[in-house]
Order: structure tokens, then sequence, then C-alpha cells
């Protein structure tokens, strides 16, 4: 366990390390100047170089590395635009001379939309992933299982910025079923939290559920052959509680780890539903981020999606060890 | 196991436990097809106390009948028909409330594997328990926990191991828990399914004991299903013989061995290798009950030839480059040892490898059939994969034919690879299910000889006809034959390249026994006319006996006894030898 943990963080550092070069390199191979973008449209090219040298951009790529690098342990000062000095706490993931803001304070900004709506999407994924999922196996080639895993192509064809729109107007302009999505925080009032987010939770899990169903109706198919479910039978279990105690249990490894890694990709922020639903979440602070070439945001937003991943992939493999004793995470 | 008041046949006025009445089980076809009969109108009784062996080969129906017996078919694809009273209740056509009562209550099942049939996410304290509670909704957990306690003492495991987890025992103490959860309700019946075929023939021997004896204290009737006469020979007051599904004799066992009455029975019984049996003769089978054939006599140690003649093999297929210097032994082992990197528990510190197998010296002449001999775990397969150039030695000289075979050299590696050929014990598994036999037979024709397309498929067509399967076959699939038949492809498969020696690891062990006599017949057939080189891989000593010239017994990584057959099986040297042939017998 100790070594599992010790190892695993090793990796996930070197995970993020390898994200963040990859992030700077990458932007500084693409042909826009982030300090005319910083400066405006109307800057000379004398003002230009003033910025360039106050963003400390006329510096070698790997010193404004490092720079960053020590910043995210230790925090650092860092000059704005015009020149004035700026503490950034640690973990200071630089600061965005777009918002004239640290980026790890405009990431704490919009990381509770984001949290909110993973954590709803993946609530409705689960139910219904692994409802239908459970259904049709147990259903295995009869009609149930035919109209489920219909459903659940649909889930798997269709685009979440055509069917969020096609909900939002059947759900909310037509009939007014449902309030306009938006996000009021929890603690303020948690009914109109739930309402508002009620429609983009369950856009993005139900789109996201046809994997998740594929998947468990596919392992628990081939669980339920094992020689174990037939021994719980033989003991004088019902089918269905044979089926929900040893089953489950032996077809959970997979969807676990899909499971793991889904939160953290939503986590990181959902582009498409985010737009579509006019919420302010950290996609879609990414998405603005990368059209302002706002260097600091981007690299941040980045950083802040591959840990979430290495989180919840460790997290999910936890899980899985603590399901099968026969698993040593070592 | 078998009761004494039924020594003298039967019990007089008991009333039966279980009275199956033309029992007939039939699998709908999935695809629409007529329905398949796997069993046909079998009817017995099974009196309290007693025990009944239910024997058949592979496809006869027998675990169709086990699990039949606690309603444990889906309804939906099978329909079972006829009539299993157990213990004054109709079990055919009762409803789940009243199956699920019976099952694990008044009936319970031990089945062949407990590693895949305990479930490996539970403690066995918990499984126990669980067993218990089921039947008994009234006891709490407590007494559940205590009771499980109790019966897993009983079989001979400390109630201090009740958290423990299936994969963290061994096999015999797995199918112990087994036998302690069947039992767990005190059941009127134990249907017991190849309990101990996955086990070595000590631990088998143990298994069987236990089950003979808590069998006698709780006067539980016990169906024993099995395809191995040896098991149910000790262990069983009456035998009933299924073929197809349907009964061909019954008799009380001792009668049915001795003297079988009809011809498929008498064909099972002398097809079953016994320790007593002439080494080397044509066994007789289903089809030939009565071999007419004889073998030559195997050359003794002292009469060994340096070099027996080679049929059909000079310069036919134009073999180049190192020809044979071949001296006295055509393999030599010398103080051979395999590690395996052990786990590591911290990262600093250093880990203590796995010696499978430590200083073993080994010799096979050429033509010669050498045995070798051990339990699972003993590091017999690892030895031979040595041989087979599938796993790096960490100390010690591999020779073959005065050659240092462990050598990186890719010359040398092809020129073993021909030389050295393997058969597998699992002929499903070994067999691309998606290339034909001609394809399967192709690929070491073309990488091994200069044939022509055209050529290689006349010469496929003559390894197949060579290993008694018709030349017209060439072009069906693996799916499309029977496990004997299988094998016999993986023979021929074997025997393209025209090797020297043949590494066959336990090639007999996964078929019935009719037909791993069928198997034997042509081993000894082709080693007679071939004059190939075994290392024959083995855990089941009758067999051994019957087939090899030599024999190696490994213990734990280590030789322990390697001596001719005859003085191996006479005058074992060891305790452990001499354990293993008792087991045996």
């Amino acid at each position: 366990m100790l070594s599992f943990a010790l190892r695993r963080t090793l990796q996930a550092l070197g995970v993020l390390l390898a994200v963040s070069a990859a992030a700077f390199a990458l932007f500084y191979a693409a042909p826009a100047d982030p300090a005319r973008a910083a400066c405006g449209p109307r800057c000379d090219s004398g003002q230009i170089a003033a910025v360039r040298q106050s963003m400390g951009l006329d510096q070698p790529l790997l010193a404004q590395y490092t720079d960053y690098l020590v910043g995210v342990v230790a925090g650092r000062d860092v000059n704005d635009v015009d020149g004035s000095v700026i503490h950034c706490a640690a973990p200071c993931l630089g600061y965005s001379y777009r918002l004239h803001q640290p980026v790890t304070e405009a990431l704490t900004e919009h990381l509770p939309v984001t949290l909110s709506l993973t954590a709803g999407a993946l609530a409705v994924l689960l139910v219904l992933g692994l409802g239908t999922g459970f259904v049709s196996a147990l259903r295995h080639g009869r009609r149930t299982d035919r109209l489920l895993s219909g459903f659940t192509l649909v889930g798997a064809s269709v685009q979440i910025y055509f069917l969020g729109y096609l909900a939002q107007w059947a759900l909310v302009y037509s009939t007014g079923l449902l309030p306009l999505p938006s996000y009021t925080p929890p603690g303020e009032d948690p009914a109109a939290w739930a309402g508002g987010m009620l429609l983009p939770w369950l856009v993005l899990g139900f789109v996201n559920s046809a994997v998740f169903a594929r998947l468990s109706r596919s392992q628990l198919l081939e669980t339920m052959n094992e020689e174990y479910v037939r021994t719980a039978r033989g003991k004088g279990l019902g089918r269905l509680r044979a089926h929900l105690k040893y089953t489950s249990r032996g077809a959970a490894g997979p969807l676990v780890q899909l499971l793991g890694l889904e939160a953290g990709v939503l986590l990181g922020g959902a582009v498409i539903t985010e737009t579509v639903f006019g919420l302010n979440g950290v996609g879609r602070f990414a998405a603005q981020a990368v059209s302002g070439q706002d260097l600091p945001a981007v690299v941040g937003a980045v950083l802040l999606a591959a840990c979430f991943v290495v989180l919840f992939v460790a997290l999910a493999d936890l899980a899985v060890a603590w399901l099968d004793p026969r698993i040593r995470l070592d | 196991m078998k009761s004494p008041e039924s020594q003298g046949g039967r019990p007089v006025n008991a009333e039966p436990v279980l009275s199956v009445r033309d029992l007939t089980v039939e699998f709908a076809d999935p695809r629409g097809g007529a329905p398949v009969t796997a069993v046909r109108g079998l009817s017995f009784d099974l009196a309290a106390g007693e025990v009944l062996g239910l024997v058949g080969e592979s496809g006869s129906g027998k675990s169709t009948v086990g699990l039949a017996l606690l309603g444990l078919h889906d309804p939906r694809t099978t329909a079972v028909t006829g009539s299993i009273r157990l213990d004054g209740t109709e079990l055919v056509g009762a409803g789940e409330s009243v199956l699920r009562g019976v099952r694990g209550g008044r009936a319970a099942l031990v089945f062949q594997d407990a590693l895949t049939s305990l479930s490996p996410f539970h403690g066995v304290g918990a499984q126990l328990a669980e067993m218990y509670r089921l039947h008994h909704p009234e006891a709490g957990r407590a007494e559940a926990r205590r009771r499980a306690a109790a019966m897993l003492d009983r079989v001979g495991i400390p109630a201090a191991r009740l958290r423990d987890y299936p994969h963290q025992f061994s096999g015999g103490m797995r199918q112990r828990v087994m036998i302690a959860m069947a039992l767990m309700n005190d059941p009127k019946l134990l249907v017991a399914d190849e309990p101990t075929t996955a086990l070595d023939a000590r631990v088998q021997r143990q298994v069987l004991d236990l089950l003979g004896e808590l069998q006698r204290e709780h006067g539980t009737a016990v169906l024993l299903v099995s395809h191995d006469l040896g098991v149910v020979a000790g262990t069983t007051d009456r035998t009933l013989v299924l073929r197809d599904g349907a009964e061909v004799e019954s008799a009380p066992t001792g009668e049915l061995l001795a003297a079988p009455r009809r011809p498929y029975t008498r064909a099972l019984v002398g097809a079953a290798l016994r320790l007593d049996s002439v080494p080397g003769s044509a066994l007789p089978t289903v089809d030939d009950p009565s071999p007419t054939r004889k073998f030559a006599p195997r050359p003794t140690a002292a009469g060994r030839p340096g070099h027996p003649e080679r049929l059909g093999r000079t310069g036919r297929t134009g073999r180049t480059g190192r020809t044979g210097r071949t001296g006295r032994w055509l393999v030599e082992v010398e103080e051979l040892s395999v590690h395996f990197p052990g786990r590591r528990r911290l990262p600093s510190l250093r880990a203590e490898p796995v010696r499978a197998v430590e200083g073993v010296s080994l010799r096979i002449a050429p033509g010669e059939t050498l045995g070798l001999v051990g339990e699972s775990g003993s590091g017999k397969s690892t030895t031979s994969r040595v041989l087979a150039g599938l796993q790096r030695p960490t100390g010690g000289r591999v020779r073959y034919d005065g050659q240092d075979a462990t050598r990186p050299d890719r010359e040398l590696r092809r020129w073993l690879s021909r030389e050295i050929q393997l058969v597998f014990q699992d002929p499903y598994a070994s067999l691309n299910p998606r290339r034909t036999v001609a394809q399967t037979l192709d690929t070491p024709l073309r990488l091994h000889t200069p044939l022509g397309p055209a050529q290689r498929r006349e010469r496929a067509a003559e390894l197949l006809e060579q290993v008694g399967l018709p030349a017209g076959h060439l072009d069906r699939y693996p799916h499309e034959f029977s496990g004997g038949q299988r094998q016999r492809i993986g023979i021929a498969r074997a025997l393209a390249p025209e090797p020297r020696l043949i590494i066959a690891d336990e090639p007999v062990s996964a078929l019935d026994v009719s037909v791993q006599a069928q198997v034997l017949n042509l081993l000894m057939e082709l080693r007679e006319r071939l004059g190939v080189a075994f290392l024959f891989v083995s855990h089941d000593l009758a067999v051994v006996r019957h087939f090899c010239d030599r024999v190696a017994v490994m213990h734990r990584g280590r030789l322990v006894e390697s001596t001719d057959r005859e003085r191996l099986f006479e005058a074992p040297h060891t305790e452990y030898t001499r354990e293993l042939l008792a087991a045996a017998h």
C-alpha cells in the first residue's frame, strides 16, 4: 500500500510535468504573439517590447518554464502588463494578462460549477448506465434487451449540442417544465441549484451513459456464467440476489476503472455542455483562454484537468483492489 | 466411504432419500434447431448413507443429472421431465421457493474446481455463514459464524483462517472448504461433481477420505459424479454407467468393475490404466476392446541402442545444416536452476527469488522416453519449458545433441525449434480456432522444410493419416473435431518438422479414459515407427508407468529420484516417491 501510494505519486508528478512542458512548448510553437494579445490592438512595437519584458516573455523558454514550476511549488511575484507587481500564492499557475488575475484564483472561481455539473452527471450516468446494463443482461436476447440496446445506441450516437438544444427547447422554452439552466451556489439556494443544473445533468449523464451501459451489460453477461455464481444459486440464493451479490461484484472492476477515468475527464471541464447551457465552468474558461491566447490560463486549465484524471484513475485502482482481494497493490 | 450396512447389498426397508424416475433433460437449440437431449429416461434410487457413482465420459450427461437434481437448469432453455423425489418432495416442476429451500438445505453441491466455485471476493467464513443463514433466517450473524468456524475445524482448517480468501488456500484446502460449505446444513443428499479431479493424487486421497468420513458421520446420501473409475472404485457402493445420457448398466461397484456385463463398460474398465497393467502394451478402447497389435519391447537401460533406425526421413525433406552428431545422449541437463523474481514488500528491500527449479540433472538418449513426474508446482513444466527454449535458465547447462542449447544464437535456435517439438495438455486451447487443419500443419512445414505449397499439402495429408485421421479432413476447423481428434492434430503438428525430441506436457490428462487409451496407443505406435525421443511430463503415475522407459520424480523444484521404470515402481528409493505411489493405488 505504501509503495503503491509512493509509486503513484511519483507517476502523477511525472505525468503533470510532461503535460505542463508539452502545453508550454505547444503554445510557443503557435504563430500568435502573447505579448501583442495581452497589450491590445493599439500597441506600437515599443509598447509590445515593454509588455514582453514585464511578462518575462523575453527570457529563454527554459527559464520561463522553471520560473513557472517554482511558482507552482512556492508561489512567486509576477508583473502585470502595466508593470505592477502582484504576489501569486502557491500553487501559482501563472498570471492571466487577459483577466489581470492569477490563474489559480480564476480556476477556483469556475471550479464549483464544474464540480456540480460532474457530480450530478456522474450520478445520472451511474443510474442510467448500470440500470440499463443490468436489466439488459438479465433479459439477455429478449425484447427488453434489444429495446435498451437501441436506447443506449441513441445516446452514443447523438451529439450533446444537438440533444442539449433539443431538450432545452422541449423542456424549457416550449413547456416550461424546467427552469433555464443556470448555476446557483448550493449553499445559497439548494433547490435553485438542483433545478438549474437538472437539465445539464440529464443530458451529459445520458450521452455518457451509453458506453457504460454497453460495458456493464457485457461484463455482467460474462460474469453470470462464473462457477461461483452457480455455487451461490446452489446455496439457495434467488437468481436476482445471486446476481446482485456475486455477479455484480465480479463485473465491477472494469466499470470502476471507466468511472474513474470518466470522472477525471469531466472534472477537467465539459466544454460543449457548459457552452450549450451557458454555464461558466472550467471548460468554458479554458475555451475562452485558448481563443484569447491566454497562455498561463490555458496551461493552468490543462494541468488541472490532468491532475483530476491522474487522481481519479488512482482512486479507481484503489477501489478495484478493495473490491477484489486477489489484487495486491504493489 | 462405503457405508457398513450396505456392504452385503442394499439396506432392506429403507425408504430411498432420492428417487429418480424417467428423468429426461433437453436443451433448446439457441438457433432454433431441434432440441438436444442430454439425459434420456434415467431412473435410480439412492438410500440414506449410500454412495452412488455416476460414471461417464465427457458429453455423457453426468453433470447435467447433478444440476437437475437441484433444479439448477434455466427453465427458459431447458426442459426437465420425469420425476425427482427428494425426501418426499417432487422437484420436477416445483416452484422457485420450494427449490430455493432444497438447494443448500436438503441437497448440496460440491463442484470440481473450488478455486472458481468459491467466490473470490468473500472470506471463506462469510461464505459458510451465508449458507447457514440462508436456511436458518432466525439465526444471528454470531451463531452463523460460530457454526462456520466449527465446520471448518471439522474439515481440518483452523478457525483462525475464517477471514482468509479462497486464493490464500491450497487446492486441497479449498476443496475442504467447499465440502464444509456443502455440509453446513446437514443435507440429506450431497451431489459431488468430480470433487477431486483437479487435485494431485495424494491430496485427492485425503479429500476422498474426508468426504467418506463426513458422509458416514452425517448419514448423507452421496451422488459421486466422475469420469475416473479409480475414484469410483474406492469410494462408492454402487455405480451407474452413463453413455449419451442413458444408463448402460448399474450394479454394486465391486461387481461392476470385476465383471462388467456390457461391452461399453468392459471397454471403459479395460481402458482405465491401473498400476498393474502390462507396460507398453496396446490398450483396449471402446472401438477395439481386445487389441491384437503388439509393440516391440522397449530397449532396456543396458541394451539401449545409440541411434534407432528412423524410418521414412532420409533426405525426403532435405534436412540441411547441422546434422546430428549424436553421441550417447540426445539431451543432457546438468544442475539446471530456474529462479523467478519474488514479490517485493517495500521498494528498498531485496526480493527473495522463487526457486522453481534447483539443481536438476537429466539425460535422454535418442529414441528414449523419459517420464517427468511430480505434483503441481514441482517444477516439471518449467524444466520442460527450458528444454523447449521457452524459458531462460538461471543456471546450469543444457546440451542438445552435444551442443549448448542455451546459447543465444539465431541459427541454433532455428535448428532447435525444428529438432524439438511440443504437444500440449489442452487440445481445445492449443489449436488456433480460426485456422484449418491444413493451415495449422502448413506453418511448421513452411518454416522448416524446403517443400513447395503443393508438396506441403501432400505432406500435411500424410501426417494426418499418420495420426489416424482421414486426409479429407484437412480443410476443417478445430471445432469440428472431438477432444481426442484435436489432440491427434496437435501430435501431427509436432511431427511435421520431423523432430528427434517431442516434449509432451500432460498430453492425455485432459482426455477421457477411452480417448486417453487411443492417444497413448497412437503415441506408442509413432514412437516405434519413428524412433522419436519423448520427454513425457505427467502427474499420472499409471500413464507414466505404461508409456515411459525411465522416470524422473520432481518435488519442490528438485529431482528426488531418477531411475528405470521397473526399479521406480517396484523399489522406490525415497519416501516421497513411496507416498506418490501409495496415493496412486
